[in-house]
């Protein structure tokens, strides 16, 4: 038989119109078969192949669309026409799924630009999988220390050859760097070459390769020298260093000023381009340390093994070497040089561990000790993750919930595309579609939304610390596209495989519907209610707890107190000036400011020398301080001398009877030795007052106030009421004369202490943010099922109305199934509560009471919301006239 | 206005359908139109041609007869639809007019060309 070129048969076929196939194929073969008679079968193919390329054209091809092959394009057309029918047609759900959706993905997308922002750090570095930080951890199982001993750099550089290079960074370079006239502050570290060699912070000037291998160098951050020379030339200039014991991390805190020497600038650094955990304005060389200890400037500790403070000891692996074979060898110096070592001075330190951090698992890193910046350690991104996903589920059992209980109204349509012949997996994929919708139209608003709550969140307190710059990046935008369709698969999927279950003749007579389902729903309620009560009980806890600290009584009087950091000037002249300017009524001196987190101690011996030291808080005053913060002075007398008094002390009611007096009055005359042996005799005793921060403990410690004028930090001057501004104003000027290179600062007492809860306080309007969506969605939810129950019910509602029932019990009926609800989720979310909170409250000092008010309230306000959100829905419906419902059938 | 579409191979394609009546499909037309126009005609052209007449409503068409040298395939005979008469007749007389505006003398070449020396 002859048969034309299957090849071009085939190729037809594929492309031809499926109406047009037969009788062209038919036209084409007689053709075939007769020009095989008449020119012989070589030009009838050839002939062929011609027509059914010409056949080839716009008219015979079959659409893109509609074709029997692209079948499911059509289908998915369809899905999505339905999918934005069923939107537009039901706005009260839509809106209801698409706002709470909406509301809980902005929260979860702000978690993961934090997130994104803070794995963006120390990406820049060359070698950074090679890069470890050495940690230790100087008891088991306690948190660990970010800091270590200094000799390990050395050791780890000389003796391992799995290390290729290894730096130290030398706490203890801080303070004030002058050139010709002007003078700025400067905090870093000591460290030497290496450090170059290990981090590729960007140069602006100088050579990366020899900038810290001579001693007396300093590289130094590009801001900081152009406040220093401006737009001269920085590398070359030399300048004066004098050291205030200023550190990275801390906020104030001064030590009188040692000058360290004439230092080089030999480059600048870009530290703003990229983002590290290290945070410094300048780093000197080590090589300078020497100098400075045969001068006795600064403390030897090149070779001290048990100061863990020193600071930071990173090393390089050489290419290819795996972390293990670092721990092992720190496991070797550790039990060299702590657990079998025989010359320990301290024996609390002999289980001290070692181990290595790679540089990119610091941020987000573990809670750790001493860290070089501030920063929140990964538990805390944890629970936030956490509670942003506790409400985005909330959200999607919203959005399972509104869906099953309207499948009663998508039954017909079901049944319909059932019998025409749609299988189960055509349905889910229907309604997994207009799930996906819905979470799109989420996204958009949800983008929207973020935009606010981001500006909200930089403006927190704590966000002054921890810098976060959320800015988002186009593989951010794909995540959260990628985000959003996961939840629109989670929401949708148990509502696309019920709704597809059943069989169509049973969907077709949809009486009695879904009514067995109704017991998930109660659950899904239920359980939002169960979460929303724990938030709010919870914001209420904290903000009661916030309440409880701002309006704490301290024992002292800090009303028009303002602090002034003496930033190095001699306290007498200041107070002399300070204290005959009008509008102040007192002046006095102390080292820190009480109750903003400094302590300091000391330990008393006793006369006899028998007894262990008693360790006590100790606190340097001037003889106005006592006086000035109205504290009571309870036996004896204050400090008398204005030049100080080196052999007296005045001690707090607590140490009296820490120190073993029956009352104060036994106290006085006592004396007792400081661990120089030099003799202190209590001359006075004051009443308690709180000098710790309030999260650091319930009691009030014992307390000796002693009378250096040499270690005092600070001024506190008491203003008159009447108009500080313009006191504040006379004082500045005063100050000019005296000090004129630094800034006149102060900062009210008031402030200072209200600033020490400003954690908490960022806390709860976190917590309060959350406790809010989490209501509100679950108000939303609640709202769905209330709309839809009254609109399947109206004509009940009219039946009931037309036979005598009044307005009330309509109300009454239509809410009793939801009443039920929120009594049920009350009765477990309120002790579910009681003990969550306690569990955190247990743990913290100062606390206030979580009593039964707390819970009640907690629970006034969500039944209060709840009936709220019913009621506007049953009253409507109990109102209505019962012809609206029944004029029809 | 116009009020017909039908271009040059259309109208002899509506034409030939026309002249074939009771036979017109596929092979039949496009033979047909070789020997009387004595031009060859690609199986791809015609149908095309035929596609687009019937997507305007001027032919309609039916499927039967299918033979075995056609392997089984149908033939699709086409017919003339009412339109389809009315666009031949309008195109028709719109030629005819054309054709009895034109003055008698342009025609004339001889003169044509006389006037031209």
């Amino acid at each position: 038989m002859n048969n034309p070129p299957k090849l071009f048969l085939r190729f037809f076929r594929w492309y031809c119109h499926p109406n047009l196939i037969a009788p062209i194929e038919g036209d084409l073969m007689e053709l075939y078969a007769e020009r095989i008679e008449a020119k012989g079968k070589k030009k009838a193919d050839l002939l062929f192949i011609m027509d059914t390329l010409f056949l080839f054209r716009k008219s015979i091809i079959k659409p893109a669309s509609g074709g029997q092959k692209l079948n499911s394009y059509g289908m998915f057309k369809n899905y999505f026409k339905v999918g934005i029918r069923n939107i537009l047609k039901y706005k009260v759900f839509s809106f209801i799924n698409v706002f709470g959706l909406a509301v809980a993905m902005s929260v979860c997308m702000l978690i993961m630009l934090m997130l994104a922002d803070q794995n963006s750090y120390d990406e820049f570095h060359k070698d950074k999988d090679q890069v470890y930080r050495i940690i230790g951890r100087p008891l088991k199982g306690s948190v660990p220390y970010a800091t270590v001993p200094m000799p390990i750099t050395s050791m780890l550089k000389e003796e391992f050859p799995i290390v290729e290079e290894a730096t130290f960074l030398r706490r203890g370079f801080g303070g004030d760097v002058s050139y010709n006239d002007k003078k700025i502050e400067l905090r870093g570290y000591f460290t030497d070459n290496s450090f170059f060699e290990i981090f590729s912070f960007p140069f602006v000037h100088g050579d990366p390769t020899t900038a810290l291998t001579t001693p007396n160098s300093l590289v130094i951050s590009r801001e900081k020298a152009y406040q220093l020379f401006n737009t001269e030339d920085p590398v070359g200039k030399h300048v004066t260093f004098e050291d205030r014991g200023l550190t990275v991390m801390d906020f104030d805190g001064d030590r009188p000023p040692t000058e360290l020497g004439q230092f080089t600038i030999v480059g600048v650094l870009d530290m703003k381009k990229f983002k590290s955990h290290l945070e410094f304005d300048a780093i000197a060389s080590t090589s300078s340390l020497p100098i400075m200890y045969n001068k006795e400037l600064l403390t030897d500790i090149s070779d001290d093994w048990e100061y863990y403070w020193a600071g930071y000891a990173y090393v390089k692996l050489r290419p290819n070497v795996a972390a293990d074979a670092l721990q092992s060898n720190l496991n070797d110096i550790a039990s060299n040089h702590y657990l079998n070592s025989k010359t320990l001075k301290n024996e609390e330190i002999r289980g001290f561990e070692l181990s290595g951090q790679s540089i990119r698992d610091i941020t987000p890193g573990m809670l750790i000790n001493n860290e070089a910046t501030f920063r929140l350690p990964e538990v805390a991104y944890y629970i936030l993750s956490v509670l942003a996903l506790v409400i985005m589920i909330m959200a999607c059992l919203n959005y399972t919930s509104l869906a099953i209980a309207r499948s009663i109204t998508r039954m017909k349509e079901i049944g319909v595309r059932k019998v025409n012949g749609a299988t189960r997996w055509n349905l889910i994929f229907q309604f997994l579609t207009e799930s996906i919708i819905t979470v799109m139209l989420a996204l958009g608003l949800a983008s929207l939304l973020l935009y606010f709550t981001k500006e909200a969140f930089m403006d927190l307190w704590f966000n002054k610390y921890l810098n976060f710059e959320l800015s988002s990046s186009f593989p951010l935008v794909l995540l959260f596209v990628a985000f959003a369709l996961i939840i629109g698969l989670a929401a949708g999927t148990y509502p696309a495989l019920f709704l597809s279950k059943r069989p169509p003749v049973f969907a077709l007579k949809t009486v009695g519907g879904a009514a067995s389902k109704w017991g998930l729903q109660k659950f899904l309620n239920v359980s939002q209610f169960v979460v929303s009560l724990v938030f709010i009980v919870t914001s209420l806890v904290i903000y009661n707890q916030f309440k409880h600290y701002t309006e704490f009584e301290y024992g002292f009087n800090s009303e028009n107190i303002l602090n002034l950091p003496l930033q190095s000037n001699d306290p007498q002249v200041l107070t002399s000036e300070f204290s005959t300017t009008a509008g102040v009524t007192n002046v006095s001196a102390c080292d820190y400011i009480p109750a903003t987190g400094m302590t300091n101690v000391i330990e008393l011996k006793n006369k006899d020398e028998d007894l262990d030291p008693w360790v006590l808080l100790a606190f340097n005053v001037d003889r106005n301080f006592i006086p000035n913060l109205d504290l009571e002075l309870v036996a004896g007398h204050n400090f008398s001398s204005s030049k100080g008094e080196s052999k007296h002390i005045i001690i707090n009611e607590s140490a009296v009877s820490k120190l073993g007096y029956e009352n104060p009055q036994e106290a006085i005359g006592e004396l007792w030795k400081k661990q120089n042996d030099e003799s202190l005799k209590i001359v006075g005793v004051v009443k308690n007052f709180r000098a710790s921060l309030l999260v650091n403990g319930d009691e009030i410690r014992p307390m000796a106030f002693s009378n250096d004028p040499n270690s005092f930090n600070y001024l506190n001057v008491r203003i008159a009421a009447g108009n500080p501004i313009e006191t504040i104003a006379r004082l500045e000027k005063k100050w000019e004369t005296i000090d004129p290179v630094h800034e006149f600062e102060y900062e009210f007492f008031d402030n200072e202490l209200a600033n020490t809860n400003l954690a908490i306080f960022d806390i709860a309007s976190i917590v309060g943010y959350l406790s809010f969506l989490a209501i509100l969605i679950a108000c939303l939810g609640m709202l769905g099922m209330a709309v839809y129950t009254t609109e399947r019910r109206t004509k009940e509602v009219g039946i009931r109305k037309v036979l005598g029932a009044d307005e009330l019990k309509i109300v009454l009926i239509l809410s009793k199934s939801f009443l039920k609800l929120l009594v049920i989720s009350i009765l477990i979310a309120a002790p579910l509560s009681f003990f969550l909170n306690n569990f955190w409250l247990n743990n913290l000092a100062n606390r206030v009471n979580l009593g039964f008010d707390t819970i009640a309230l907690g629970s006034v306000l969500l039944l209060g919301l709840g009936l709220l959100t019913i009621g506007s829905q049953t009253i409507r419906a109990a109102r209505q006239n019962p012809i609206e419902s029944l004029k029809d059938e | 206005m116009k009020k017909f579409q039908l271009g040059e191979f259309e109208e002899i394609v509506m034409l030939t359908v026309a002249i074939l009546y009771d036979n017109a499909y596929g092979v039949s037309i496009k033979k047909e139109i070789e020997s009387r126009l004595n031009r060859s005609v690609s199986v791809g052209a015609l149908q095309s041609a035929l596609k687009r007449l019937e997507d305007k409503g001027y032919l309609e068409s039916v499927d039967k007869d299918a033979t075995q040298e056609r392997a089984g395939r149908p033939k699709r005979f086409f017919k003339i639809t009412a339109l389809g008469k009315e666009a031949m007749e309008y195109t028709k007389e719109t030629r005819n007019s054309l054709w009895d505006s034109i003055p008698a003398i342009s025609l004339d070449v001889k003169f044509a060309k006389l006037l031209n020396e």
